[in-house]
């Protein structure tokens, strides 16, 4: 073989060669963002690793496992990660599945509708949350004025009681992330074709029938879908909890990524950090596995 | 008999969206024009009684927001047109070459998007503190561009199977090579394509908060969301600098979408994983 040969080939690959080229960025930043970053996440479970303390890295073997075992405050954040999702996954799906069904009557003109669906889902989560703390702000906030309207004179204290500050993080996440359900959903129900309904109109079907036997389940991949995707964002919830409550009051509102988080970056304890995440990441596959076998079976 | 008419309920229907979708970020523009004095006034009014764009000024002018809106715009941009070319690149290999398991490379990057970006977090801020990338418009651009690689190979993977393969046979028949042949006849008919996976890496990049927050959280550095979130801590009452900086915020991207809406939808339907 020539060097011209090896020039030519090089200029014109074959198949294989040239596939492996263009996948290779892609797969290098996997590698460099992904893939080594799981393989030292979980060689620095097994350390003593703290950036503030000076001395190097120490094997402690599974001793960060035993201490995140009897950690108060990691059953705290899971406790409050688990109710996030149970609340809001549900919640935005119903509230996602009414704009949906709102959005898709005959309107005559689509985009100011659209548009209505979608600002929501392009805002920042942490604006969301800075909105919506201004809305909840005891003294001015808009939700204590109206409350006020209604005769309610002693203002509520929503982000200083944690069951109340709990349910504002709740109600918050559920309008940021319903408009992104609804989207996904909308797109569902422009598919159902629309002799289904006419056909059911015939047969005498009330709306109500129509929608358990028509609506629904023709948008069941859409659900399932939309329901995966929450789910797998809602245990990684952070943003709108850290710029409402920052955790507070006490640790009442705080989650798992944002002990993580605190762990990891205020208090530079990288080991301890790598350890909450392993069990945070093995949750997440779990939680993730259980529902992809429920909504499997349900589907 | 019917309770209510279609016209009525049509109009109903639509305002309950449109004040769920609009109340929100109206109820910021008006605070941001009302003056400090107003915002502590109780009752609290709900219509500006002497608007004013005292907090805008307050906020271009005392607190570094150009410099979020600069840093937010150059990492976003960055990280889109990089994950652009790389997805691009990647996509034609799945959807064009003859490649075995095929299926299986797309499930890798798909898949890569579900892992929880958090429990990355520390390793991600430990490489990046090792390299000395810190607070660098590169600690963010990298890992944007892995975030938003399953959106974009998704989407052009789907836009490249739509186009013939005629098309390229006849450039290559032309004298064209392979490479010739995507870049000068697949990637301009996959054009509207590359633009809507562009848009949707772009708002990714531009929201995202948690990795801002912890890899470039110096005061030069901050992105605007981290910015803006840290004014509650240096402010003692921080809304109305707060409500100016939001509108600032979030005006660029309500343009973006409210051009492009049909192709943002079409491209979340697709492809689109984000809560």
């Amino acid at each position: 073989m020539t060097k011209q040969g090896w020039l030519d080939r090089l200029r014109d690959p074959s198949e294989k060669t040239l596939g492996l080229l263009l996948l290779a960025p892609a797969f290098a930043l996997l590698a460099l963002i992904v893939v080594y970053p799981i393989g030292r996440l979980i060689f620095n479970s097994f350390y003593d690793l703290r950036l503030s303390g000076g001395g190097g890295a120490k094997f402690v073997g599974l001793e960060n496992y035993a201490l995140v075992w009897a950690d108060a405050d990691f059953w705290n954040a899971t406790r409050n990660t688990v109710l996030i999702t149970v609340i809001t996954v549900p919640g935005a799906l119903v509230v996602g599945l009414a704009l949906a069904l709102l959005a898709n009557l005959p309107f005559k003109r689509q985009w100011p509708v659209r548009l209505a669906l979608l600002l929501p889902w392009a805002l920042p989560l942490s604006f969301a949350g800075l909105i919506f703390a201004w809305f909840f702000h005891t003294e001015y906030g808009v939700v204590n004025d109206l409350l006020r309207r209604v005769g309610l004179t002693e203002p509520t204290m929503w982000l200083l009681r944690p069951p109340l500050a709990m349910a504002a993080i709740c109600l918050t996440i559920i309008w940021k992330t319903s408009s992104f359900m609804a989207l996904i959903l909308l797109a569902g129900l422009q598919m159902i074709p629309k002799s289904l309904y006419e056909a059911a109109e015939v047969d005498g079907a009330s709306r109500w029938q129509q929608f358990w036997a028509i609506t629904i389940p023709m948008l069941m991949p859409s659900i399932v879908v939309a329901l995966i995707f929450r789910t797998i964002t809602a245990l990684q919830t952070f943003d709108i909890p850290y710029t409402m409550t920052k955790g507070g009051p006490g640790n009442a509102t705080e989650t798992l990524a944002m002990l993580i988080h605190k762990t990891t970056i205020d208090y530079l304890d990288l080991g301890y950090g790598s350890t909450l995440a392993v069990c945070m990441f093995v949750l997440s596959m779990l939680v993730t596995a259980l529902y992809l076998r429920r909504v499997g079976q349900s589907a | 008999m019917k309770l209510f008419d279609a016209r009525a309920l049509r109009l109903i229907a639509a305002g309950l969206v449109l004040i769920n979708g609009f109340f929100p970020a109206l109820w910021i523009l008006l605070s941001s024009l009302k003056t400090e004095a107003e915002l502590v006034s109780k009752p609290i009014s709900y219509w500006p009684q002497n608007p004013t764009l005292a907090n805008y000024v307050r906020a271009f002018n005392d607190q570094p927001l150009p410099h979020y809106l600069l840093n937010s715009a150059l990492v976003a941009i960055g990280s889109t047109l990089l994950s652009l070319a790389v997805a691009t690149l990647a996509a034609y290999a799945i959807a064009r070459l003859n490649l075995k398991r095929r299926q299986l490379i797309l499930t890798c990057i798909v898949a890569s998007s579900m892992f929880p970006l958090v429990t990355l977090l520390v390793p991600i801020f430990e490489t990046m503190r090792t390299l000395g990338l810190l607070n660098t418009y590169t600690a963010l651009i990298l890992p944007y561009t892995v975030l938003n690689l399953p959106v974009c190979t998704l989407v052009l993977v789907s836009f490249f199977q739509g186009i013939p393969r005629d098309l390229e046979n006849a450039a290559m028949i032309d004298g064209c090579t392979r490479l010739g042949a995507l870049w000068r006849v697949v990637l301009p008919l996959a054009a509207p394509g590359v633009f809507t996976a562009g848009i949707l890496a772009f708002v990714n990049a531009w929201d995202e908060f948690l990795l801002a927050l912890s890899l470039n959280s110096s005061a030069a550095m901050r992105t605007l969301p981290v910015g803006i979130t840290l004014y509650q801590g240096e402010f003692a009452f921080p809304w109305p600098i707060i409500s100016a900086a939001l509108i600032v915020a979030i005006v660029p991207v309500a343009v973006l979408i409210a051009l492009f809406q049909e192709r943002v939808v079409g491209g979340l339907t697709q492809g689109g994983l984000k809560g």
